[in-house]
C-alpha cells in the first residue's frame, strides 16, 4: 500500500530532518538529547492544551489550562539552555507578521531591536508544514480505522493494524516536533517588539521632537541649592542611615517631606478620579509570569526587576503590571470599555547598570511612590486615550506650576511594548537641567495579546459575513495605555528646587496645601546662621 | 630578648617564644570559636519580663481595659468579604490569579478609606509630637535579625530577596530601629519619637484556617508604627503613653475594644511587656487583633548597637581618661498606630446600614474629601 511504502522509514526520516531549522541554537535543542523521554511529561500536558491551540484560528479562547498554573506543572528541560519552555504563549498573530513581513523587518531594525524575524518566519514556515502533514496523517489515520469497522480478513485486519499503528507512530512523533516548534516559534517571536506608530520620529534619542513647551526656567536673584542640600538642612530626607540599614538609593523621608509626599498622592488620585478613573491599590509582590507578560524581563542579566527567592515572585517596577494582570485571561463585555484605572503604589527597582551623576539624591532610588493611570479600550480609540493621558499629565504638572516639555520618543527609545511614548521632561534647577518626569505609552494589542485581554464587540461586524455557529461575534483584543500621573521623588525634587527662597524655605504650591493640613511653606528649623 | 645575651640564651628565648606565639595562636582561635558559640547560643535567650505580667500561656493573659460594647443589629450582620463585594471594594479573585492567594486590590471608596486612615493616624500622632518618617521596605536582614526577628527560619514570616542580602520589612519597627544603629546619641536628644509609615510584606507560613479569610490575614498591607528611643527609667511611662495613644485612637472612631497584658508565654523574645488590643469584629463574631505595644528596654539596642551619653556622670566617681560619662543603652518601644486592613474589617463590619451602606465615622471624614457613607452602586434588590 501507498501509506505503507511512505513510512517505511526513510521517508520519515526526510521529513523529519526536513523540520529541524538550520540555526545552531535551535539544532542543539533538537539533538541536544533523546527525543522523546524528558518530553513525555511536557507532552501530555502540552499536547492536550496545544492541539486546540493549533487547529483553530489564533484569535480564539487560550483555555485556562495554558495560564502559568497548569503549564508550571511541567518543568523546563534542564539540558537546554537557550530554548527554555515559555510558561505562557502570547497570542501573537504570525500570520500577519508574515504577510507584513517588510514592515516589520523595518520596524525591528528602527527599534535595535535584537530580534530574528528571518528565524521566526523560518520556525513558522516549518510548523506550518509540519502541521500540515499532522493533519494529511490523521486523516489517513481515519481512514484506517474506518476500514477496520467492516469485514475483514484476518491477514488484512493485521497489514491494516500494522499501518494504523505506524501512523500512530509517526503522527506521535511529528506531534512532538509540532510542540518544540511552537515553543521555539514562541521564543523567538516574543522578541519582537510592537509596531510603531507613523509619526513616531526615527532613529535614537536625539531624534525625539519636542510637542510642547511650558513655561521657561525660573531666574533666581540668589545661588540656588539641589534637593539634597535643601533636604540636608530642612531635615527632610536621610540617606546616610538608610544606606547602613538597607544599601546605597534608599532613603527615609521626614518631617514635611513625608507630608509632601502624602499630599502629592492624594491630590493626583483625587484629580485623576474627577476625570473618570477608577482608584486602586495594587499587590506590590506579583508573579513573573505576569511581569514578562507587559513586556519586562525580570531574568535578564541587568534586570531591573527584584526577585523574591524561593518563588516565583518579582516586586513590581511600576504598578502598570498588578493592574495589566487584573483582567488577564478574561473576555470583557464591550459596554465595560473604555477602563480607566488610577493605581497607587510602591515601586521597587534595582537600577542595575545605572551609574554615574544622574543618580544622586532621589533623582534614581530604588524604591519609590508612584500614581499610574491605566486604560483599556477598543483598538479604534487607543490613539485619543493617548492624547487625553498626556493631556492630563500635562494639566497636573502646569496646575504645580513646573517648567516642563513633552517629548515623543524616537523610535530607538521606545521600548518593546509602546506603539508610541510621550516623555515630560521638566526643569530642574539644582541638576542644571531637564529630568524625566513621567512617561506615557500606547501599548496596543501588545500587552493584551500576551495577557489574553479580550473582549466581545456587541455587534457582528459588518466586515464578517460569516457568522459562527453561536450568535457570538469572535472577540478582539483590547488596547492597552499606561501613563505616570505622579513619581513622587522627581516630583519632590522639582518642588523643592523650583519653590526654594532666599532663606532657605520651600513654598507649597497652592493646589497641594489643602492635602497637607493648609501648610503652605516649608521652614527652615534653625536660624540660617547655624 | 632586648638585652645583651649568650648565643645560647637569646637561642633558648627565641625557642620559646615561638611556642608561645603557636599557643597563643591556638588559644585565640579557641577564643574566636567559643565567642561565636556564645553570641550564638545567648542570642536565643529572650528579654527578662516585667514583674505585672501574667505567667502562662494566652489563657493567662488579663484584660486592662475594656472600652464600649458589641454594636446591637437590627438586621442581619454581613462581613467584610460580603460588604466589599456588593460595593465594589476589594478584589481577591483577580490578586490571586496576579500574584497569589492572600493578596488584595483595594478599589474606589477602600482605596479613600486607607488614604484617610493613614493621613489621620499620622496627623493624630504627629500632634502628640512625634516626628513622621516614611521609610526602606528592603532592609539588610543582618538589621531584621537584630530587632529580633528571624528571617531564616522554618516558618519565616520573612521575605527575602533573590541572589541579596536584602528583606522586605514586616513592619517598620525595622527600619525605624535601624536608624540609629551603631550610634552614641546625646541624652539631650532622647526621648527619640517617630511615627512611621510603610507597606509591610509577611509570609504567614504556618497561618492556616479560617482566621485568615479576606483582609485579615494578608501577604501585604499598610501600617503606621509608632517608635520610641528613651532612657532606661522612662520606658515604662513611655509605654502607658503609647498604648493610650492608641486607645484614643481606636476611641474615637468609636471602635468597641478590649486592652490585653499578654501572658509570658506569648510576648515574642524581644518584648520586656506587651499590650495588645483586639476590636469587636461583628463579621467575624469575635475579637481580633488590631495592635500591638511592646516595651522592649535594651533587647533590641543591645544587638543595634544604640546608646546614648548621659549628660552628668553623677553615679560614677572613677573618671575615665576624658570628663565622658560611660554610655549606656537606650530602651526601645514599638506601638501599631493603624493596621490598615483590620481596621478596615472593623469600621465596614461596625458601621454597616441596614440598606447595605456603610458609615464613615465622623474624624476620617475631613481626610477622605468630607465623604460621610460608602453607599451602593446598586440597589439592594439586585
Amino acid at each position: 500500500m501507498g501509506l505503507r511504502c511512505y513510512f517505511g522509514g526513510t521517508a520519515i526520516q526526510t521529513l523529519r530532518m526536513a523540520v529541524i531549522p538550520a540555526s545552531s541554537s535551535s539544532s542543539r535543542f533538537i539533538f541536544g538529547r533523546p527525543l522523546s523521554k524528558t518530553l513525555t511529561l511536557n507532552s501530555l500536558f502540552l499536547r492536550r492544551n496545544n492541539v486546540n491551540y493549533l487547529t483553530r484560528p489564533p484569535f480564539t479562547l487560550l483555555t485556562k489550562a495554558l495560564a502559568a498554573t497548569a503549564v508550571q506543572a511541567a518543568p523546563p528541560t534542564e539540558t537546554i539552555d537557550r530554548v527554555v519552555k515559555p510558561q505562557w504563549k502570547a497570542a501573537i498573530d504570525f500570520k500577519w507578521i508574515r504577510d507584513n513581513k517588510d514592515a516589520v523587518a523595518l520596524n525591528i531594525k528602527n527599534r535595535n531591536s535584537n530580534a530574528n524575524l528571518e528565524l521566526v518566519l523560518e520556525i513558522y514556515e516549518k510548523m506550518l508544514a509540519v502541521q500540515k502533514e499532522v493533519e494529511r496523517l490523521r486523516g489517513e489515520r481515519n481512514a484506517v480505522a474506518n476500514k477496520m469497522k467492516g469485514k475483514l480478513e484476518p491477514s488484512e485486519r493485521q497489514k491494516l493494524i500494522e499501518e494504523g499503528k505506524n501512523l500512530r507512530d509517526g503522527l506521535i512523533m511529528l506531534e512532538e516536533d509540532l510542540l518544540k516548534l511552537s515553543d521555539e516559534l514562541q521564543q523567538e517571536a516574543q522578541f519582537i517588539p510592537n509596531m510603531t506608530h507613523p509619526d513616531v520620529p526615527i532613529g535614537e534619542e536625539d531624534r525625539s521632537i519636542v510637542r510642547k513647551m511650558v513655561g521657561c526656567p525660573r531666574e533666581f536673584s540668589f545661588p540656588i541649592k539641589d534637593h539634597l542640600q535643601l533636604g540636608k538642612e530642612l531635615d527632610l530626607f536621610d540617606f546616610d542611615a538608610a544606606a547602613e540599614v538597607s544599601g546605597s538609593k534608599f532613603y527615609y523621608l521626614k518631617n514635611e517631606a513625608v507630608m509632601l509626599e502624602i499630599g502629592l498622592i492624594n491630590w493626583t488620585l483625587s484629580e485623576v478620579m474627577k476625570r473618570g478613573f477608577t482608584p486602586l491599590i495594587t499587590p506590590e509582590l506579583v508573579r513573573s509570569s505576569v511581569v514578562e507578560k507587559c513586556g519586562f524581563q525580570p531574568r535578564g542579566d541587568n534586570t531591573q526587576v527584584y526577585s523574591v527567592e524561593e518563588s516565583d515572585q518579582c516586586l513590581i517596577g511600576t504598578a502598570e503590571i498588578p493592574v495589566g494582570g487584573i483582567h488577564m485571561d478574561s473576555i470583557l463585555v464591550e459596554s465595560m470599555l473604555p477602563l480607566k484605572y488610577v493605581a497607587f503604589s510602591h515601586c521597587f527597582r534595582t537600577e542595575a547598570g545605572a551609574a554615574g551623576a544622574a543618580t544622586r539624591g532621589l533623582y534614581r532610588v530604588h524604591q519609590f511612590s508612584k500614581v499610574e493611570m491605566f486604560i483599556l479600550c477598543q483598538p479604534e480609540e487607543s490613539e485619543s486615550h493617548h492624547e487625553e493621558l498626556i493631556k492630563i499629565e500635562e494639566e497636573l504638572f502646569s496646575s504645580l506650576g513646573l517648567h516642563y516639555k513633552t517629548i515623543d520618543m524616537a523610535s530607538g527609545d521606545l521600548g518593546a511594548p509602546a506603539y508610541r511614548k510621550f516623555d515630560v521632561e521638566a526643569w530642574m534647577p539644582g541638576l542644571g537641567r531637564y529630568g524625566e518626569i513621567s512617561s506615557a505609552s500606547n501599548c496596543t494589542d501588545y500587552q493584551s495579546r500576551r495577557l489574553g485581554i479580550r473582549y466581545r464587540p456587541s455587534e457582528p461586524t459588518s466586515t464578517n459575513p460569516k457568522m459562527v455557529k453561536g450568535k457570538f461575534t469572535p472577540t478582539r483584543f483590547v488596547h492597552t495605555l499606561n501613563a505616570t500621573a505622579c513619581a513622587v521623588p522627581r516630583m519632590m525634587i522639582c518642588l523643592l528646587e523650583n519653590y526654594q527662597q532666599e532663606d532657605g524655605s520651600v513654598i507649597i504650591p497652592e493646589p497641594l496645601r489643602p492635602f497637607m493640613g493648609g501648610l503652605g511653606l516649608i521652614a527652615p528649623k534653625f536660624s540660617r546662621a547655624e | 630578648m632586648k638585652g645583651k645575651l649568650e648565643p645560647l640564651e637569646r637561642q633558648k628565648l627565641v625557642k620559646e617564644g615561638k611556642n608561645l606565639k603557636d599557643g597563643l595562636i591556638t588559644l585565640e582561635e579557641d577564643l574566636l570559636k567559643l565567642s561565636d558559640e556564645l553570641q550564638q547560643e545567648a542570642q536565643c535567650i529572650p528579654n527578662m519580663t516585667h514583674p505585672d505580667v501574667p505567667i502562662g500561656e494566652e489563657d493567662c493573659s488579663t484584660m486592662r481595659k475594656m472600652v464600649g460594647s458589641p454594636h446591637e443589629f437590627s438586621f442581619p450582620v454581613k462581613d467584610h468579604l460580603q460588604l466589599g463585594k456588593e460595593l465594589d471594594l476589594f478584589e481577591f479573585d483577580a490578586a490571586a490569579e496576579v500574584s497569589g492567594s492572600k493578596f488584595y486590590y483595594l478599589k474606589n471608596e477602600a482605596v479613600m478609606l486607607e488614604m484617610a486612615l493613614v493621613n489621620w493616624t499620622l496627623s493624630e500622632v504627629m500632634k502628640r509630637g512625634f516626628t513622621p518618617l516614611t521609610t526602606p521596605e528592603l532592609v539588610r536582614s543582618s538589621v531584621v535579625e537584630k530587632c529580633g526577628f528571624q528571617p531564616r527560619g522554618e516558618n519565616t514570616q520573612v521575605y527575602t530577596v533573590e541572589g541579596s542580602d536584602q528583606c522586605l520589612i514586616g513592619t517598620a519597627e525595622i527600619p525605624v530601629g535601624g536608624i540609629h544603629m551603631d550610634s552614641i546619641l546625646a541624652e539631650s536628644m532622647l526621648p527619640l519619637k517617630y511615627v512611621a509609615f510603610s507597606h509591610c510584606f509577611r509570609t504567614e507560613a504556618g497561618a492556616a484556617g479560617t482566621a485568615t479569610r479576606g483582609l485579615y490575614r494578608v501577604h501585604q498591607f499598610s501600617k503606621v508604627e509608632m517608635f520610641i528611643l528613651c532612657q532606661p527609667e522612662e520606658s515604662e511611662s513611655y509605654h502607658e503613653e503609647l498604648i493610650k495613644i492608641e486607645e484614643d485612637l481606636f476611641s474615637s472612631l468609636g471602635l468597641h475594644y478590649k486592652t490585653i497584658d499578654m501572658a509570658s508565654g506569648d510576648l515574642g523574645a524581644p518584648a520586656y511587656r506587651k499590650f495588645d488590643v483586639e476590636a469587636w469584629m461583628p463579621g467575624l463574631g469575635r475579637y481580633g487583633e488590631i495592635s500591638s505595644a511592646s516595651n522592649c528596654t535594651d533587647y533590641q539596642s543591645r544587638r543595634l548597637g544604640i546608646r546614648y551619653r548621659p549628660s552628668e556622670s553623677s553615679t560614677n566617681p572613677k573618671k575615665g581618661k576624658g570628663k565622658l560619662a560611660p554610655t549606656k543603652f537606650v530602651h526601645t518601644l514599638n506601638a501599631t498606630a493603624c493596621a490598615i486592613p483590620r481596621m478596615i474589617i472593623c469600621l465596614l463590619e461596625n458601621y454597616q446600614q441596614k440598606d447595605g451602606s456603610v458609615v464613615i465615622p465622623v474624624p476620617l471624614r475631613p481626610f477622605i474629601g468630607g465623604l460621610e457613607r460608602i453607599a451602593p452602586k446598586f440597589p439592594q434588590d439586585e
